[in-house]
């Protein structure tokens, strides 16, 4: 089993949900987790701040800091899980029906690398 | 660092918390500040949909949901507070926990102030289903058939009623608390029924209507200051109609009469509560139209099929009904149920009586039972003149289809 960090972008949600409607989107991504939990991966999720965030760059020895990095893009990151699969094949087997694409989202899948076993 | 357990969230949580939020904290800013309210519980389910996908559910949704739009209010009656140089001392004296609200006092304070008798009737629905019941402008737009724009209109004037009229959030003294209840329940009433004649067809929103006017009259039943017999009688009237339900309709979505329902698909979980409210409904002096439809209703759920149910028993209560509440629609229902005791002859004479009834003119069902009778009677030419007249009259989709099958009933064969 290999780890991958699975970032969830979208252009944001609309906020005239109704409350009915915002507990389905919900229900929607506890069930997707469910499902998951069920199979015995192990799942953690985080959500990152909203309208915040700094990009370090080293220019000449010296520290640049900017705002960022959302600027450029109206897609908003707006949290990330850390899921077990066997391969990228899987990953996209079980991200295939994941509720966040549903919407506009989208997911940015990559395998965490394990350096214990190629040294 | 806990990973997500919960795999469901309770049914309506957002919804039913909504309403609670709502009410919890307009009742703690005064009713001038409902819109604040609102925003505040607006932005913590937001909040909540943000953040729940990623992180699961939290222990305990419903304090969470309460703290952050507390929070929230706080905040923004700062922003106010800045903008206007002053802070009228809200900060602090509201708990922490939800749950702390006695019984659902704030729900039932809100409730009285949506429906007081000096807002417009229509304004009273939809405020109550806004702020008591958490739907959105579009859902109690789509619940009646009504533009979203007009909803919103009804409701900025409301509030601002509310403001000018200096309407508070409480539960009226006991000298006032009479009119005002009937006030709440006649609203009650009118959204079970909307959601009732709804249920069944493509509108899912309207269906929920009668179960949010169950859980709003559960709420009123389970308080000392509104635990009163009409109020138990309203809600054994609206568990025992709901009770069928799920029969009304076949699989095409198509209504079926009540001797055409499989009884069996009777919810007897709702039968059974609604007859244990019609139970704690007979005390006290006073029979209103809700304890004598209730009756009515239970009659018809304890007949175990449509040959056993009393029929002679139902057109007395629609004599009581007519001596509480009289109207053409309740004389309509008398000749219908005279009819099933008597015969069709009689049910038919009942009804020429309040043919020519202007507040029937548009009514689909007159000319259909009608129709009905006459096919039973032995007559399906004249049967097929009115259910003709029945389908010039405005239904819905399912009433149409409904009519359409009588009017084949009574063309057996095709014509020549």
């Amino acid at each position: 089993m290999a780890k991958y960090l699975v970032v969830a972008r979208s252009s944001g949600m609309p906020s005239t949900l109704s409350p009915q409607e915002m507990q389905k989107v919900i229900q929607k991504y506890l069930s997707w987790a469910e499902e998951l939990r069920k199979s015995g991966r192990a799942l953690h999720g985080e959500k990152l701040r909203a309208g915040e965030g700094r990009v370090l760059r080293g220019q000449g020895g010296k520290m640049a800091v900017t705002d960022g990095p959302y600027a450029e893009t109206k897609e908003i990151v707006g949290g990330f899980w850390l899921i077990e699969a066997g391969s990228y094949e899987e990953m996209l087997t079980l991200l295939a029906n994941h509720p966040h694409l549903d919407s506009s989202g989208s997911l940015e899948v990559r395998e965490v690398e394990d350096t214990s076993q190629r040294g | 660092m806990e990973p997500p357990e919960v795999g469901a969230l309770v049914e309506h949580l957002f919804r039913h918390s909504a309403g609670h939020m709502v009410a919890r904290l307009a009742r703690w800013l005064g009713a001038a500040r409902l819109d604040l309210a609102e925003e505040a519980v607006q932005d913590a389910l937001l909040r909540a949909l943000a953040m729940w996908p990623f992180r699961g559910v939290p222990a305990e949704p419903r304090g969470w949901l309460f703290q952050v739009a507390r929070n929230r209010a706080v905040d923004l009656l700062r922003r106010e507070a800045t903008l206007r140089g002053k802070l009228d001392g809200y900060d602090g004296g509201l708990e922490e926990s939800p749950a702390a609200s006695a019984l659902g006092d704030d729900e039932l304070a809100m409730m009285f102030m949506c429906c007081h008798p000096s807002l417009p009737p229509a304004a009273r629905v939809a405020l109550t289903l806004k702020t008591v019941g958490g739907f959105s402008v579009d859902e109690i737009a789509a619940a009646f058939l009504a533009e979203s724009d007009a909803i919103a209109q009804r409701l900025v004037r409301a509030k601002r009623q509310i403001r000018e009229q200096a309407i508070a959030i409480e539960i009226p003294a006991a000298d006032e608390l009479g009119g005002r209840l009937d006030s709440v329940l006649d609203v009650l009433y009118l959204l079970f029924n909307e959601g009732y004649s709804a249920h069944g067809g493509p509108n899912l929103t309207r269906a929920e209507l009668c179960g949010e006017a169950i859980r709003l009259a559960e709420i009123l039943a389970g308080n000392p200051a509104t635990d009163q017999p009409a109020v138990h009688a309203l809600l054994a009237l609206m568990l025992l109609q709901a009770s069928r339900l799920p029969a009304r309709v076949d699989q095409a979505g198509d209504i079926l009469l009540l001797a055409e329902q499989d009884r069996g698909a009777w919810d007897q979980e709702l039968i059974g509560r609604g007859l244990g409210h019609l139970d704690r409904a007979a005390s006290g002096p006073t029979i209103t139209a809700y304890h004598v439809e209730a009756a009515i209703a239970a009659a018809h759920a304890v007949a175990v099929n449509d040959a056993a149910t009393d029929w002679g028993y139902i057109v007395q209560r629609y004599d009581d009904l007519l001596a509480i509440k009289p109207s053409p629609v309740v004389e309509l229902n008398r000749a219908i149920a005279l009819a099933m005791a008597d015969g069709p002859a009689s049910g038919i004479a009942a009804i020429e009586r309040i043919e020519q009834d202007p507040a029937l003119a548009r009514y689909y069902l007159l000319p259909a039972a009608l129709g009905r009778l006459w096919l039973e009677a032995g007559d399906p030419e004249r049967a097929a003149r009115y259910f003709e007249e029945a389908l010039i009259r405005p239904c819905s989709a399912p009433e149409r289809r409904f009519l359409e099958r009588q009017l084949t009933q009574c063309r057996p064969r095709a014509p020549r």
